[in-house]
């Protein structure tokens, strides 16, 4: 792209570029740990956490109260986080600038490999669409459907592709493409 | 060329990233009605949808108003169905994360036990301080009216997490009061 390939860097940019990729998969394995222990990785957990929360009596709109008897085994026993509308704005806030400025960084070193322009596009696009999926899906959760915590996944699992795509992609043009003169 | 644009983004994201407080759960929402509940052998459900009036008497009473939908107690009780008491799990959402309390209440009203059961690896440190200082404990035997321990000598934001801890625990002895004790008054 304007003349500049990563194949071309001097050894401080192929440095650079790399332990920023790897800097950036690390934070993106925590970041994977992180929310299985904290949420789940699967839609019957996320709906969980982020579905509205309906009374448990089935009482229904404009009624006082209700009553019914549980059994405590209905209760969770894990310690699970529950992510209410503020902790929502919260942690939209935070992921979207987040992982939509990772996925800029890594695209921009992307946009300097020798992948065909169409491919390179479509790649690119990956880790934007997959974070833009992962938190609207959260929204689409709790105030369209629970059904739609599996887009949640699905965004995950996009960002996830297009990271490692562009990763692989961009180490294979640094280190191991030979500059045609 | 690229190392410029690369490093200057980066000074641009480390703010944004920084803000990511991931959340601590430290009890499970069974393990907290088990715990306050201690002797009870069946557990209810029992929700409250206040009306206009009953969230207007907290408010003038606390300077809080109930917004929820419906509150949600968990009632335990005896093979007779004696109340033994009951448990309410409020969250309050502050900028450092969000802290969730469950709160134990005696069926008179009066305050049986306070956990402590999510909050946010930032206000951890903060929290665990009030704790160990006793915080908890000192809100045994204590109605929504009696006026609430303030905090003691410790860092300002432990103060601050210790008075918001009181202030969610003082909320759910004012709900269960105006949601379930008048009503089985009248």
């Amino acid at each position: 792209m304007n003349g500049i390939q990563l194949s071309r860097l001097p050894l401080s940019g192929r440095i650079f570029c790399t332990l920023f990729l790897l800097g950036i998969g690390c934070g993106a394995l925590a970041a994977f740990a992180q929310a299985s222990t904290a949420v789940g990785v699967s839609p019957a957990a996320v709906q969980a956490s982020l579905a509205r929360d309906l009374p448990m009596t089935g009482m229904h709109h404009g009624e006082p109260s209700g009553e019914k008897e549980i059994d405590l085994g209905e209760i969770s026993s894990e310690a699970r986080m529950t992510i209410r509308t503020p902790l929502l704005i919260q942690t939209s806030h935070t992921h979207l600038f987040g992982q939509t400025l990772i996925a800029g960084l890594i695209g921009l070193i992307f946009l300097f490999t020798s992948v065909r322009e169409r491919t390179k596009a479509a790649i690119v696009a990956l880790p934007f669409v997959g974070s833009l999926l992962d938190i609207g899906g959260m929204w689409a959760t709790r105030f369209v459907s629970p059904s739609l915590a599996t887009l949640v996944i699905v965004g995950g699992t996009v960002f996830a592709l297009g990271y490692v795509l562009i990763a692989a992609l961009s180490i294979r043009d640094l280190w191991f493409r030979k500059e045609a003169a | 060329m690229i190392i410029r644009v690369v490093l200057l983004s980066c000074a641009i994201a480390a703010p944004a990233l920084a803000h990511v407080t991931p959340p601590v759960v430290l009890a499970s929402d069974r393990d907290a009605i088990t715990t306050l509940l201690p002797g009870a052998r069946r557990h209810f459900v029992h929700e409250v949808r206040l009306t206009e009036e009953e969230r207007q008497a907290v408010q003038k009473e606390s300077g809080w108003r109930p917004e929820e939908d419906f509150y949600r107690f968990y009632i335990g009780r005896d093979e007779q169905l004696h109340d033994l008491g009951a448990v309410a799990f409020l969250t309050e959402y502050t900028i450092h994360g969000a802290v969730r309390v469950a709160v134990g209440l005696a069926p008179d009203g009066r305050i049986k036990g306070a956990l402590v059961v999510e909050l946010s690896e930032e206000t951890y440190p903060w929290v665990k301080t009030a704790i160990d200082g006793g915080l908890l404990r000192s809100f045994a035997g204590r109605d929504a009216h009696e006026p609430f321990p303030r905090a003691g000598a410790r860092s300002s934001m432990s103060a601050f997490y210790a008075d918001i801890i009181a202030a969610l625990v003082r909320r759910a002895a004012l709900v269960y009061e105006a949601g379930v004790m008048k009503r089985q008054r009248n």
